[in-house]
């Protein structure tokens, strides 16, 4: 069996800041795993040794996807290899294309039986790359998956359901989007870290996936910082938690709230 | 007729602000439904123009109607396609933009149209800026997607598709103890975050609750780390958004993952130790110090 | 001269203040207070491959460079200090005099399990008599047909009991001071060998050092390490580069004492603002966050010497003087920023400031270290 995890080496936004003019300063923030992608490269790797699968990373973005450190923190975490496709223009990409160059990466790579993602990534946090990957591919997808077990042709997978769990049963190639917290993702192992160098991290040129051309495009003709609505930022003394307690009730019965 | 916004919907009928915003663009606006033929009739009476019923077998998800909903939306191509924030939506969605290669967008905050182009405010990086996006060619937008409809009036007639599944089955379901709520529907919310140091003291803040006439919601550490709560509890980007009349964040630090989810509500108020706390500068009402005792406090003052 | 950490020390870096965050914080405090030896961390680490950083692959080590030995050291300390310490004297003061000066024999015998963890080790020189003047030593090996003989005591030596591997220190030789003292690889469960009452120190106190005694313990020939009259030596070059890794033992305890200052000096407030407002606390945590950073530099310049192939005795000195005083001192001003708070137990600061001391005394005192580097200056 052949399994694909599609990962993202990007920033956080908690260490991002927006300037007034809505533009987004990103220089104090430092690029990582994306924080859901550990937990998906866990789910990954149980059902790999399970099943005795190749575990194969993908990764598609602007510069800096293809660094050495993006690929040995990804390939520490249970992946037999990587293949980064890393172009310029794919750093201000939309869901949609993101979607269909992972989609060409994968059929670059032949005989995958499944593409495992994380719940969302970190910064853009969509939800959509994965389930559009999976109409791109024609394959089934689901969502909010906690468990997966099984062989290519009969996965068991379970997933959250509003009020309990769902298990299913897929019999071909499909997408599955990890849950945030399907998995404790276990610790890298000293071992597993400085063997990642040694283990095949390729760097493909987007030219070479022939994406199909096309599509609707998007322009970006103005930023600002959104408008909250203003907030009173009135603090209560709380020295008298009683008093404090009752000043904060009659404050919210003045304002209609209670 | 040739539609210009589709609403894709699964298992749930919670449409109502797709509704609302497909109507505002103008134009002929299409439902296809992959879930139960009930969905598809409340959603027929809502004040749509077509409906169109994916009818799969009983035994398979809505995900496994994703290419014939693709193949319906593909048919007739709209400006927009809309979803809500479900999970078997966002794959019925997805398949959809695919198979138009429409851009996609999840954090609209108003959507128009100006000629051939759809302009999309989008809210981008957890909230932090908005961007204005003009878009030549097809959108697909990530909506709230609100309550059921209510009926207005006239209803669409059904157009039943008969549907090959993928192959997706369900085996079995399981429900766990969590008691369901619906969070849009509440006017009172109160928020429990980390501060709340066990499981225990949710007791205090469930009295408090009572107190006030509130739902209880947490934020994500909570529902998901700690499981004190369902997830259909937890507030944030990836959680609920609502916007009640008051939300009483208890505990909460007030990172923009989870005050992102109540930027609509009326009025704020947070009670956190820390002064410091990003928390105090997105409440109308802020009480820095011990939430032990002020939760106490304040449910004598409410008697 | 390049200042940053390689792709594969970040990587470590953060892999190890993961496993620290989530396994070794938690339990830290109940450590210290129930003066209780964490068992359960040991196979842990052991399976992270933490127990044998240093050494080859081939011999069970992680074949890492001594810098990343470093991190991880400071990185558990960080979270424990007590756990740090059981680390670092198992893989510098126990498995490194094996891998240094062992026979292959003894190699084969003791490196494979103790770099992978699997079998604990402790280094007994101190005794009752005989601490920074560790030629002063009484505990004798007396050559017989099949073996020595060791008669004496040895005290404060950290992992005792738990050690499965004492590299014990003895004098064949008694009267040729610092060149009659020998070293052995003494087994656990050795008859003869017994192990006194738990010492209950002021911090670490989830370390285990109590003392050993020696009574007629029979050790077979090729328990010897080296030769005889080496044991002086073979303690010297062991400590030198112990000292190290207690540098970064003082450097997390230092940079943990620093965090807890900086977060609760955000989030105190006094007079209606917190009191990082202050011009008097942000002065406090300039000046120990410079400390904190100078102490850095000199811990990892003394590994990094280590991985050159060049000398370090007087650098790890350096680091071992600075870094252990600069724990003592920032810990000192952390439980002043907390003010009355720090004094109890329901903030960690007060256990910084127990935890610091130490690092000043063993593996050489302060007085020590300075003899190192003033001999390099004033020879």
């Amino acid at each position: 069996m052949r399994i694909v995890l599609a990962y993202k080496w990007t920033c956080d936004p908690e260490e991002a800041t927006a300037r007034a003019d809505g533009t987004v300063d990103w220089s104090r923030a430092k690029p990582g795993l994306s924080t859901y992608d550990p937990v998906a490269m866990e789910l990954a790797r149980r059902l790999a040794e399970e099943a005795g699968a190749e575990l194969i990373g993908v990764t598609v973005g602007g510069k800096g996807v293809g660094a050495p450190i993006a690929s040995k923190a990804a390939l520490s975490r249970g992946l037999d290899r990587v293949l980064i496709i890393e172009d310029e223009s794919l750093a201000d990409a939309g869901r949609s294309e993101l979607a269909a160059v992972l989609a060409e990466a994968i059929r670059h790579i032949g005989g995958v039986d499944l593409v495992i993602t994380g719940d969302s990534s970190v910064d853009v946090a969509a939800k959509m790359v994965p389930t559009v990957l999976a109409g791109e591919l024609g394959w089934p997808a689901v969502a909010e998956v906690t468990a997966v077990t099984g062989q290519d042709g009969a996965l068991r997978v379970e997933r959250a359901i509003p009020g309990g769990v769902q298990v299913l049963e897929i019999s071909g190639p499909a997408v599955l989007a990890a849950s945030a917290d399907a998995a404790v993702p276990r610790v890298p192992g000293m071992k597993e870290l400085l063997a990642a160098a040694k283990k095949p991290a390729e760097l493909l040129d987007l030219s070479a996936l022939k994406v199909p051309p096309g599509g609707a495009v998007m322009t970006v003709t103005g930023r600002s910082r959104p408008e909250r609505k203003a907030r009173k930022g009135q603090l209560i003394n709380t020295a008298d938690p009683a008093a404090a307690a009752a000043e904060l009730v009659a404050a919210l019965r003045a304002a209609g709230a209670l | 007729m040739s539609v210009n916004a589709w609403i894709v919907v699964a298992d749930q009928p919670t449409v109502g602000n797709l509704v609302t915003v497909a109507r505002s663009l103008g134009g002929p606006v299409g439902a296809v439904v992959a879930g139960p033929r009930s969905v598809a009739e409340t959603v027929a009476n809502a004040g749509v123009d077509r409906v169109v019923w994916c009818h799969a077998p009983d035994d398979v998800p809505p995900e496994a109607s994703a290419q014939a909903v693709a193949d319906t939306v593909a048919a007739d191509p709209p400006r927009v396609v809309l979803a809500g924030r479900n999970p078997s939506e966002r794959v019925l969605l997805g398949a959809a933009a695919a198979r138009l290669k429409a851009a996609v967008l999840t954090g609209a905050r108003s959507v128009s149209v100006a000629g051939d182009s759809t302009t999309v405010v989008n809210a981008v990086f957890g909230d932090i800026s908005d961007e204005t996006v003009a878009v030549s060619g097809p959108v697909a937008l990530l909506l709230d997607g609100g309550s059921a409809p209510p009926p207005a009036g006239q209803s669409a007639p059904i157009e039943e598709v008969a549907v090959a599944p993928l192959g997706v089955k369900v085996i079995e379901t399981r429900t766990h103890g969590f008691e369901k709520v619906d969070l849009n529907a509440a006017r009172r919310v109160i928020g429990v975050g980390r501060g709340v140091k066990a499981k225990e003291d949710l007791a205090m803040v469930e009295q408090l609750a009572e107190a006030v006439g509130a739902e209880i919601a947490c934020s994500r550490p909570v529902a998901e780390g700690l499981n004190w709560m369902g997830k259909d509890r937890y507030i944030g980007s990836s959680g609920a958004h609502i916007s009640p009349q008051l939300y009483l964040a208890v505990g909460i630090s007030g990172q923009l993952q989870h005050m992102v989810g109540v930027t609509g509500a009326e009025t704020i108020v947070g009670i956190n130790t820390d002064a410091n706390a990003a928390l105090f500068t997105q409440t109308d009402y802020g009480l820095v110090g011990d939430l032990y005792q002020l939760v106490p406090a304040i449910i004598s003052a409410l008697k | 001269m390049d200042f940053e950490l390689t792709d594969e020390q970040q990587l470590i870096r953060d892999a190890v203040r993961e496993f620290a965050d989530t396994e070794v914080a938690p339990i830290a405090g109940e450590l210290d207070r129930d003066h209780r030896f964490p068992y359960e961390l040991l196979p842990r680490m052991a399976e992270l491959n933490l127990m044998g950083m240093p050494y080859p692959e081939k011999v069970g080590g992680a074949g890492a460079d001594y810098v990343s030995y470093i991190i991880v050291i400071e990185e558990i300390s960080r979270a424990c200090a007590s756990t740090g310490i059981i680390l670092s004297a198992h893989t510098s003061l126990a498995t490194w005099p094996v891998y240094k000066f062992g026979s292959q024999a003894q190699h084969d015998r003791y490196l494979p399990d103790m770099a992978a963890g699997r079998r604990l080790g402790a280094f007994a020189l101190t005794e009752p008599g005989a601490g920074t003047d560790a030629a002063a030593g009484t505990t004798t090996a007396t050559l017989h047909a099949d073996g020595y003989a060791l008669n004496g005591s040895k005290i404060f030596i950290t992992n005792a009991p738990h050690a499965d591997v004492y590299i014990v220190f003895a004098k064949t030789d008694p009267d040729r001071g610092a060149r009659g003292m020998s070293a052995f690889i003494v087994e656990k469960d050795t008859p003869g060998l017994s192990v006194g009452e738990a010492e209950h120190k002021l911090g670490i106190r989830g370390s285990s050092t109590p003392p050993l005694y020696f009574a007629d313990c029979r050790v077979p020939k090729d328990a010897l390490l080296g030769q005889e009259g080496d044991g002086f030596k073979i303690a010297m070059q062991t400590l030198d580069g112990g000292r190290i890794g207690v540098s970064a033992q003082a450097l997390g305890i230092a940079q943990a004492a620093l965090d807890a200052s900086v977060a609760y000096a955000k989030e105190r407030v006094q007079f209606g603002k917190p009191i990082a407002a202050q011009q008097a606390i942000q002065w406090m945590i300039a000046d120990m966050a410079t400390q904190v950073d100078a102490a850095r530099l000199l811990v990892y310049r003394a590994a990094s010497c280590i991985d050159n192939g060049r000398p370090y005795s007087t650098e790890g000195a350096m680091a071992k003087l600075f870094a252990s005083e600069t724990a003592t001192r920032v810990a000192d001003r952390a439980i002043q920023i907390h003010g009355g708070y720090g004094y109890t137990e329901s903030y960690p600061v007060e256990r910084n400031y127990r935890d610091a001391k130490i690092t000043e005394l063993y593996e050489g005192t302060s007085e020590v270290q300075r003899m190192v580097i003033s001999r390099s200056y004033l020879r």
